[in-house]
């Protein structure tokens, strides 16, 4: 043991963490709240502010503010901001104590600050104006995505760096959370972010299609799993048995829940594609990963509320104990209601409807918030040096809390049930669906406003939090609270070799059985069965292993602990298995084989320049563009008479990014369009012709009664960029999409030809409130220059796709470009 | 919990059956119980994992689950042939007299016919059926582009603009088939309710 010395924490960057999450956790629940009004009232997209101005600002719905681009914003913002500031705060304040020691570098801890701000700052500019990738949690341009990765950088080294540097021989399972939170989130959000720049603020990304998806939700579902649920079970584990003043319940619980949930988690990506076009072995094994997963998750929230045994008087008295209770309940339910949202018979009912929404939010609002709370009333009172202000006013923002994430959760599934089961019923007859879409949609108006009402009353609590913390913060002296402890000399502490920890026979052992499982995966039925029989002799082998060297494994993991270096490759091996068995083979299978035998058409210029007005403006926030493999879904969006009418995985295979849907409060789109129309080379006409659509974005209710979609009448104003088609056509051919050789010229010229084509037909009947000058050739001149005729030559051309026999390749790269149907 | 309560417990590694023990290290004043796992969340783990083996041997080994894309298509050619049954059921019992005789004059099915128009074909055709957004054909012109036999205008809703024609000039425009989201019986219905309004031209049916 080293000499006794005095350690002063930086307890300044936990503050400031803080008060960011508070700060922005507002902002955030704020923009949520006008987000969903915009689901009741569609004026709240913009028209409101004609009457709160008195007129002075004229207009039917204002961009920056439509549902599409704010839901981006308020899902990054929560996610980020909110829990992303509350669990750096955390991870600060716990991990130097933990550690006894001070956080290695207070400049990394700065730029980890200042720099995430920054981040948040660059989203709330960038999203609004329609700078997004539209991959969901994902949505930041690349520049933005590079400061990420640097900010996360430096947390990790200054994470790890303090770990090297601390004075307690062992490591803490919190600290085991937060270990499994960094590396994992640095893995996910890199491969989901690798993409091509066009310009400073776009870029495609390198996956299209079946790939896209598949990597986004294995992003997508791991964020929640990495970034939101395991730096809080870390959180739980110091700041609850700290509250509780109990010791925590049980320590093996710990290893087995933490290590199952980190191997097991990362599989489970795609439950949230079930039913679609994804291969069938990819959904069941989802399926089944997501039904294993309910145990060690449950496993956190046993160890958490079981700890509270010999503390349960506390509820009475104290908030703090008040909040963990309920956040770790909500923690157990959400993590029940997963599984069973995975099974693939629930998923028909609940896929694409608002009870995905009441999911998401019971963890989102129930355990992330509710602990975010708790961990705040606790470290306010220690990091001010005082008592906290006032304890009523933490019970208020509890009860207030909790009667709005009950009303929001429950209105939400009421919602998504009843709209689910509204748009599969099928008449009498059997013939024909009972419900149009827009009817479902005005089925759930009143659970859309009892759910706004959930979220007002969540974001009040979260005000009264924010007046408590600040009355305590202003009577209270800000603290850097600092510890007498022996300090650790380098010699004293992982002091085992990597190897000798990493091929432990009880690593080795568990990494042959996890090899022979995923061979059986893919094995035929000849040597599925002798494969089985090995994994089962295996298994009794490593059970009697255990059984007779229990206390040698015990000991391995003892060390392991006391090893953080080690520790953390075991970490990444656990979590990078899952995604490598599934993307893998979908990336280096011949794409060109997986098609289902239908190919999809080429965007044209226009086409494609629509398709990324349609990813700016956020449209996959409330249209799917996926006919799944179910009755309700074929008879409402395939063709009459087409009996396998459902996506093909050929049909997406060149959309950079793909753009499934996760959520349907529109129909979905997959095929809107149609065949070219006769005579034209460029006119396609779908199931509604172009000048339904022009008048169903100035007035989506003229042409749709009861639609809630906002107006859009900027596409009418904006002029469309074909000058930037050019570098867009020639990242796409670098992605493997075989378009002609054209020059900068030709692109531009052909994407104008089509702008007029299509101004060309609805010139005669078009009028524009804001432009009355405008008629005849004038007319048809402005609408070819403007987003208009763009966004709707893409959706025009949704659904093109050419029959291909199933042996048959469709067109390689072919540099001199033979595609008939692209030819000016 | 408090030094007294404290000394009530092993301190140490390994619990012997039935014994509760707490562990020797602590951080930061945090100590740790090793207790057993609960038996209900064992077997809820082990039950998954039995499940996942079980579920997957039947599905990819045996081959036993039928793949998504043969049941929707048979589901559907099933409803497919339902509906095609259910049209020629309809058909067979319907002449253009029928129509304008018994359903046109028959107030429940107008109106019948007259909702589902006030809900989705209002939308291109207009409150007063003329069309005023140009957006589809007028139906109160006397004109019936399509054919003006009463069985023509069923045929035309239900199966949309025929493919051999051009749509609307010059935007190309066509009727969607409302077979896809109608009944044939609620297609008749609407078929009257616009008989209804043109009595003039279908007197002589």
């Amino acid at each position: 043991m080293g000499e006794k010395s005095r350690i002063t924490f930086d307890d300044r960057t936990p503050r400031n963490f803080m008060i960011a999450s508070i700060f922005w956790g507002i902002i955030g629940m704020m923009i949520g709240l006008l987000a969903s009004s915009q689901l009741s009232w569609w004026q709240a997209n913009g028209k409101f502010l004609e009457f709160v101005t008195f007129g002075k600002i004229n207009t039917d719905g204002l961009d920056l503010i439509t549902f599409g681009r704010l839901r981006p914003l308020h899902t990054n913002a929560v996610i980020f901001a909110f829990v992303g500031n509350m669990m750096f705060s955390g991870i600060y304040y716990s991990t130097q104590r933990l550690c006894k020691c001070r956080t290695a570098s207070s400049l990394l801890s700065f730029l980890h600050f200042w720099g995430w701000q920054g981040i948040i700052v660059g989203a709330v500019l960038t999203l609004p104006i329609g700078l997004s990738q539209s991959k969901e949690y994902a949505e930041l341009i690349w520049p933005l995505d590079i400061a990420v990765v640097i900010v996360w950088v430096i947390f990790a080294i200054n994470f790890f760096w303090t770990l090297a540097r601390r004075n307690e021989k062992s490591l803490y399972v919190a600290i085991w959370f937060y270990i499994a939170t960094i590396i994992t989130i640095a893995m996910l959000y890199i491969v989901n972010n690798l993409q091509i720049p066009t310009s400073l603020t776009h870029s495609y990304p390198i996956f299209g299609g079946l790939q896209d998806a598949l990597v986004q939700w294995w992003y997508g579902h791991n964020a929640v799993a990495f970034f939101l649920t395991t730096p809080i079970l870390g959180i739980m584990y110091y700041f609850l048995p700290k509250a509780a003043n109990r010791p925590v319940y049980s320590y093996r619980l710990s290893i087995i829940h933490f290590w199952s949930l980190v191997f097991i988690y990362i599989w489970a990506g795609p439950h949230h594609l079930l039913n679609t076009a994804l291969p069938q072995w990819l959904q069941i094994l989802g399926m089944l990963f997501s039904l294993m997963l309910w145990a060690p998750s449950w496993g956190g929230m046993l160890n958490g509320l079981l700890t509270l045994r010999g503390a349960w008087n506390k509820l009475r008295t104290d908030p703090v104990i008040k909040f963990f209770a309920a956040g770790i309940t909500f923690y157990g339910m959400a993590t029940f209601e997963g599984p069973l949202l995975s099974i693939r018979a629930v998923n028909q009912l609940s896929h694409y409807t608002d009870w995905g929404i009441g999911h998401v939010h019971s963890g989102a609002l129930g355990w992330n918030g509710l602990m975010a709370a708790g961990m705040f009333y606790w470290m306010a009172p220690r990091l001010w040096a005082t008592k906290l202000w006032s304890v009523a006013w933490a019970n208020m923002h509890f009860w207030v809390s909790l009667v709005g994430i009950l009303l929001y959760v429950g209105a939400m599934w009421t919602a998504g049930i009843m709209q689910g089961l509204m748009l599969g019923q099928v008449n009498e007859s059997g013939t024909g669906l009972t419900y149009e879409f827009v009817e479902t949609l005005q089925a759930i108006q009143l659970p859309y406003i009892l759910r706004g009402i959930g979220g007002l009353l969540y974001l009040i609590g979260f005000i009264l939090c924010a007046i408590n913390i600040g009355m305590t913060a202003a009577k209270g002296k800000m603290t850097d609270v600092s510890i007498e402890t022996y300090l650790l000399k380098p010699t004293e502490k992982d002091t085992e070799s990597i190897r000798s920890l990493i091929f432990h026979r009880a690593v080795v052992y568990t990494g042959i059985l996890i090899a022979l499982i995923a061979l059986w995966f893919f094995t035929p039925f000849s040597m599925a069965a002798t494969l089985l029989v090995a994994i089962g002799m295996v298994g009794i082998l490593v059970l009697f292993e255990f059984k007779w060297n229990g206390k040698s494994w015990a000991k391995f993991h003892d060390n392991l602990l006391e090893n953080y270096i080690p520790f953390t490759i075991l970490v990444l091996v656990a979590v990078a298995i899952g995604g490598m068995i599934q993307i893998i083979p979908s990336v280096v299978v011949n794409r060109h084989v997986n098609i289902e035998g239908r190919l999809q058409e080429l965007y044209t210029p226009l086409e494609l320049e629509g398709r990324d007005i349609y990813v700016s403006e956020g449209c996959y926030n409330c249209h799917s563009q996926m006919i799944r493999t179910l009755v309700p879904d074929v008879m409402r969006y395939g063709r009459p008479g087409v009996a396998d009418d459902y996506s093909h995985l050929g049909e997406s295979i060149y959309d950079f990014p793909f753009q499934w849907g996760s959520k349907r409060t529109g129909p979905d789109l997959a095929r809107e369009g149609g065949e070219p129309v006769d005579d034209t080379k460029h006119v396609r006409i779908g199931k509604r012709d172009n000048l339904w659509h022009m008048k169903h974005f100035l007035n989506p209710r003229e042409m749709s009664p009861g639609s809630n979609m906002p107006a859009y009448p900027w596409f009418f104003e904006k002029k469309t960029d074909f000058k930037s088609l050019a570098k867009k056509i020639s990242v796409q051919r670098q992605l493997g999409v075989p378009y002609p050789a054209m020059t900068a010229h030709e692109i531009e010229q052909h994407a104008r030809e089509q702008a007029m084509a299509i101004a060309q037909t609805v010139m005669k009947d078009a009028y524009l409130e804001d432009r009355p000058d405008l008629s005849g050739e004038a007319m048809r001149n402005h609408l070819s220059e403007v987003q208009f005729t763009a966004i709707v030559a893409y959706l025009q051309k949704l659904g093109a796709y050419t029959e291909q026999n199933p042996d048959k390749r469709p067109h390689p790269l072919d540099p001199d470009g033979n595609l008939s149907k692209f030819e000016p | 919990m408090n030094e007294e309560e404290k000394d009530t417990y092993r301190r140490g590694e390994f619990a012997r059956k039935g014994e509760v023990i707490l562990r020797e290290h602590e951080y930061d004043g945090i100590q740790e119980f090793d207790q057993k796992l609960p038996n209900w969340w064992l077997f809820t783990f082990y039950g998954a994992i039995v499940f996942f083996f079980g579920m997957w041997f039947v599905y990819y080994t045996l081959g036993l689950v039928q793949s998504d894309q043969e049941r929707i298509t048979k589901a559907v050619s099933a409803v497919n042939e339902k509906k095609s049954a259910a049209l020629a059921d309809t058909l067979s019992n319907l002449t253009d007299s029928v129509l304008v005789h018994e359903w046109a004059t028959d107030e429940s099915k107008v109106k019948a016919g007259e909702a589902i128009y006030l809900q989705v074909c209002i939308a291109c055709h207009g409150p007063n059926m003329d069309a005023p957004t140009k957006l589809a054909l007028s139906l109160v012109d006397q004109e019936w582009k399509y054919g003006n036999a009463p069985l023509d205008i069923f045929k035309l809703i239900n199966n949309g603009t025929p493919p051999e024609s051009k749509g609307m000039e010059p935007s190309g425009a066509r009727m969607m088939p409302f077979g896809q989201s109608f009944s044939p019986e609620e297609i008749a219905s609407i078929t009257a309710f616009i008989i209804s309004k043109n009595k003039e031209d279908f007197k002589d049916y």
